[in-house]
C-alpha cells in the first residue's frame, strides 16, 4: 500500500495517543486522524482530532470525510472503573456497531484493526493452556464483559462475510503491563498486599506495553483476516509476578473473594472487575504462533520480562534486596 | 561437605554426652545442630538489633550456616523474591526437585518400588506414555516419574494429563501444576509432543480411578482412542505401561453419589480410611508396587494423515490395552503378596 490514511477512535486513551504519535513519524503514514470525545493525552503534531462520540450516528458522516484507507478500532473499555457498566456497554457494542455502519459508508477503507480482548475466552480451570484463535467460544460466557467482547467480534466477523474486499483483523489482546499504564494489572501490583485466591496460582499471560503497541502497528502495516491472539510469549504465576513486584499475596478463601474485593471496592483501595477475578483464579494462556507467523511480529519480552521491565522502571520495592550480594558480602 | 562431617565426627570423639545420657548438660559445642541453631538466631538477633529487615536479617545470619544450608536459605529467601523460573505450562522445576527426596522416600520405603523396562522409554524427543489408571490421588503418575527420574539413564521429568477437575481445586491445582500436571485436554497433549517432550497419559481416565475393589486391575475401557490419534499425529511411539500397586492404596469400598454432587466431583470415594479420618485418609495405605515400561510401538511409520484412519486408532488402542492388561498380570503374579 502506498502513503496511508488511517482513523483511530479513542484517540484519548493513552494508547491511541501513543499510537497517533508513533504513526506521525512513520514516513509510510501520510495522514492521522483521531476520533474521541476526550483530547489526546499529549500534544500531536499533524493528527487531525475530531471531537465526536462514537455512540453517536453522526459519525458516519464525520468518518468518510477522513477517506481512512485503515480504521483503528481502539476504543473498548476493559474496566469500567467510575463509568457504569451500560455505559461501557454501550461504548463497547453500540460504539463499535454505529463505527462498523460508519465504514460502511466509507469507500476508501481496505482495513479494520480492532484492538479486542483474550477476555473471549474466559478463564476456566479445564481450559486449553494455550487458547488459540478458534477456541473462543469453548465456554459459556460467564461475565458482561465477555458477552460484551463476544458480541462486537460477532459484529465483525458479519461485517466482515458482507465486505469481501475489506481485511478485517480482530486482535485479540492479552492485558498489558508497562510503566507507562495504568491498567487493572498495574493497579493490582502496586496494592501493598495482593488479594489472591487461597490455594489457587494461576498461569497469568501479560503483554508489554511496547510490544502491544508494536503488535498493533504491525497489524497496522499487514492486516490478516481474523482472529489473532496478542500476548508475551510465556506464562508467569501469581504468585511469582506479585513477589517480583515486591508485594506479599493475601490469601483468600474462594468463597469470601467476591465480598472481600466487593468491601474493597466500596472503600475505594481497589476496583477488581468480575473478568479479573476469575483471572485470579484461573489465570490464561493464548497461543501467539498467529500473530509471529501470519502478522511477522513477535513479542520482545516475555511475560517475566514484562513483569520485571515494569518492576525496574518504576522502582516497585523489593521485599529481599539482592539476596545473593548480601550473603556474599556476610559471608566473606 | 566433607569439612562438616569431619567437624561432626571429631566433636563426637570429643566426648560429647551419649545421647539421652542423664545428668550431664548439652554443651552447644558438642551438638552441632544446636551451636547451629544457637549461632544462627544469635547473629539474626545482632542483625535485626542493628536495624535491617526480616528478610535481610535472615540472609544475614545465613552467613553463619554450613553452604548446603546457606544454600537452601538463600534459595528460599529468592524464591520469597519472585527468582525463580516456571516454563509455560506452569512446571517449576526447583519446586519438583525439592519434593523429590519425599517422593523418593515413598518410593524406596512406603511402596517398595521394582521399575523394570524403563530403558524402554526414549531418552529423547517426543513419546507418550499410555498407563492403566487406578487409586484416588495420582500417586501413580508421581511414582513413574521417580522411577524415571532414578532408573533411566538419561532422566527427565515427563509431563502427565490430569483430569481437569484436579484444576478446580484449591491446593492441589497449583501442586500439580508444578510438579508437571496438565489440564488433559487433546490440545495440551499435542503442544506437548510437539515440543518433544515426554507426556503420560491415563487413557482410562476417571472410569479407571473410580471403580470398585473389586474390580481391580481390570482395565476399563480406553475411551475413544483419542491418545492413538494424538501420538499418530505428533508421530510419537507410545510406550505402554503397566503400574501394579496402586489400586490397594486406595481400596474403595463404596461411593457416595449424594457428596459427588454436592461438592461437584466426578466421584465421591469412601475408603476404609476415607472419609472417616479426615486428612488423615488421603495417606495411601503400603501396598507393594510393579512398575512395567513395555517395548515401544512405534507410529511414525503410519504418517500423520493415519489419525483419521478409525480402524487403524482402535486397533492401535486395543494393542496398547491387551499389553498393559497382560504385562498387569505378570506383574501381579511376580509380585505375589500386596502389602508385604
Amino acid at each position: 500500500m502506498a502513503a496511508r490514511r488511517i482513523l483511530i477512535t479513542g484517540i484519548g486513551s493513552h494508547t491511541g495517543t501513543e499510537l497517533a504519535a508513533r504513526l506521525e513519524r512513520d514516513p509510510r503514514v501520510e495522514h492521522v486522524a483521531g476520533l474521541d470525545t476526550r483530547p489526546p493525552q499529549a500534544a500531536l503534531e499533524r493528527t487531525e482530532v475530531i471531537d465526536a462520540d462514537i455512540r453517536n450516528p453522526v459519525i458516519a458522516k464525520l468518518i468518510p470525510q477522513v477517506r481512512a484507507d485503515t480504521i483503528v478500532h481502539n476504543q473498548i473499555v476493559r474496566r469500567p472503573g467510575a463509568m457504569s457498566a451500560t455505559a461501557a456497554h454501550d461504548i463497547n457494542v453500540i460504539g463499535t456497531l454505529q463505527l462498523l455502519a460508519a465504514a460502511e459508508k466509507s469507500d476508501s477503507v481496505k482495513a479494520i484493526v480492532i484492538r479486542g480482548s483474550a477476555g473471549i475466552y474466559g478463564a476456566e480451570p479445564n481450559a486449553p493452556q494455550f487458547f488459540e484463535e478458534e477456541m473462543a467460544r469453548l465456554f459459556p460466557m460467564r461475565t458482561r464483559f465477555q458477552r460484551d467482547v463476544s458480541e462486537i467480534e460477532n459484529y465483525f466477523q458479519t461485517y466482515s462475510r458482507r465486505h469481501p474486499t475489506v481485511t478485517c483483523t480482530m486482535l485479540r489482546y492479552q492485558p498489558a503491563i508497562g510503566p507507562g499504564l495504568k491498567t487493572q494489572v498495574t493497579d493490582y501490583l502496586s496494592l501493598p498486599l495482593a488479594p489472591t485466591y487461597l490455594g489457587f496460582d494461576p498461569r497469568i499471560q501479560l503483554i508489554d506495553e511496547d510490544d502491544a503497541l508494536d503488535a498493533l502497528i504491525a497489524a497496522i502495516h499487514k492486516p490478516v483476516r481474523g482472529a489473532v491472539n496478542v500476548a508475551a510469549p510465556g506464562t508467569v504465576g501469581l504468585t511469582r509476578m506479585v513477589r517480583m513486584a515486591g508485594r506479599i499475596t493475601m490469601p483468600i478463601p474462594a468463597p469470601v473473594f467476591p465480598t472481600v474485593t466487593q468491601a474493597a471496592k466500596r472503600g475505594g483501595v481497589l476496583d477488581i472487575s468480575p473478568d479479573f477475578r476469575r483471572l485470579l483464579r484461573f489465570g490464561r494462556a493464548v497461543d501467539i504462533g498467529r500473530l509471529v507467523d501470519d502478522v511477522g511480529f513477535t513479542p520482545k519480552r516475555t511475560t517475566a520480562e514484562a513483569v520485571a521491565h515494569y518492576v525496574r522502571t518504576t522502582g516497585g520495592r523489593r521485599l529481599t534486596p539482592s539476596v545473593r550480594g548480601r550473603v556474599a558480602g556476610a559471608a566473606s | 561437605m566433607t569439612q562438616r562431617t569431619d567437624s561432626t565426627t571429631s566433636s563426637r570423639a570429643g566426648g560429647a554426652p551419649p545421647p539421652g545420657g542423664g545428668n550431664a548438660p548439652p554443651r552447644t559445642s558438642a551438638l552441632p545442630p544446636f551451636g547451629l541453631a544457637l549461632a544462627f538466631l544469635r547473629a539474626l538477633r545482632e542483625s535485626l538489633d542493628a536495624g535491617s529487615g526480616l528478610p535481610e536479617a535472615l540472609v544475614a545470619a545465613g552467613a553463619s550456616l554450613p553452604r548446603d544450608l546457606r544454600h537452601s536459605l538463600e534459595r528460599a529467601a529468592a524464591r520469597l523474591g519472585g527468582d525463580y523460573d516456571e516454563d509455560e505450562w506452569g512446571f517449576d522445576e526447583e519446586f519438583a526437585e525439592a519434593a523429590y527426596p519425599l517422593l523418593e522416600l515413598l518410593y524406596d520405603r512406603w511402596f517398595r518400588v521394582q521399575a523394570t523396562g524403563v530403558s524402554n522409554v526414549p531418552a529423547h524427543g517426543r513419546a507418550m506414555l499410555a498407563a492403566n489408571h487406578a487409586g484416588i490421588l495420582p500417586w501413580d503418575a508421581t511414582m513413574m516419574s521417580v522411577a524415571l527420574l532414578r532408573e533411566h539413564p538419561l532422566p527427565r521429568y515427563p509431563r502427565f494429563l490430569v483430569l481437569d477437575w484436579a484444576f478446580a481445586l484449591p491446593y492441589v491445582s497449583v501442586l500439580m501444576r508444578k510438579v508437571g500436571g496438565v489440564v488433559a485436554s487433546p490440545y495440551n497433549a499435542a503442544r506437548l509432543l510437539e515440543q518433544d517432550e515426554l507426556v503420560a497419559v491415563f487413557p482410562e481416565g476417571v472410569k479407571g480411578t473410580g471403580k470398585p475393589f473389586k474390580e481391580r486391575y481390570r482395565l476399563q475401557r480406553f475411551g475413544r482412542g483419542g491418545f492413538v490419534e494424538i501420538a499418530l499425529r505428533a508421530r510419537a511411539p507410545i510406550v505402554p505401561v503397566a503400574v501394579v500397586g496402586s489400586e490397594e492404596m486406595y481400596p474403595m469400598i463404596g461411593e457416595s453419589r449424594l457428596l459427588a454432587r454436592a461438592l461437584g466431583a466426578p466421584f465421591f470415594p469412601l475408603t476404609p480410611t476415607f472419609p472417616w479420618l479426615g486428612p488423615l485418609g488421603a495417606v495411601p495405605l503400603p501396598s507393594k508396587w510393579r512398575i512395567e515400561f513395555c517395548e515401544p510401538i512405534e507410529t511414525a511409520e503410519y504418517g500423520p494423515e493415519a489419525a483419521d484412519d478409525r480402524a487403524l486408532v482402535f486397533e492401535l488402542s486395543e494393542r496398547v490395552r491387551e499389553t498393559i492388561q497382560q504385562k498387569l498380570y505378570d506383574n501381579l503374579v511376580k509380585r505375589g503378596s500386596a502389602f508385604v
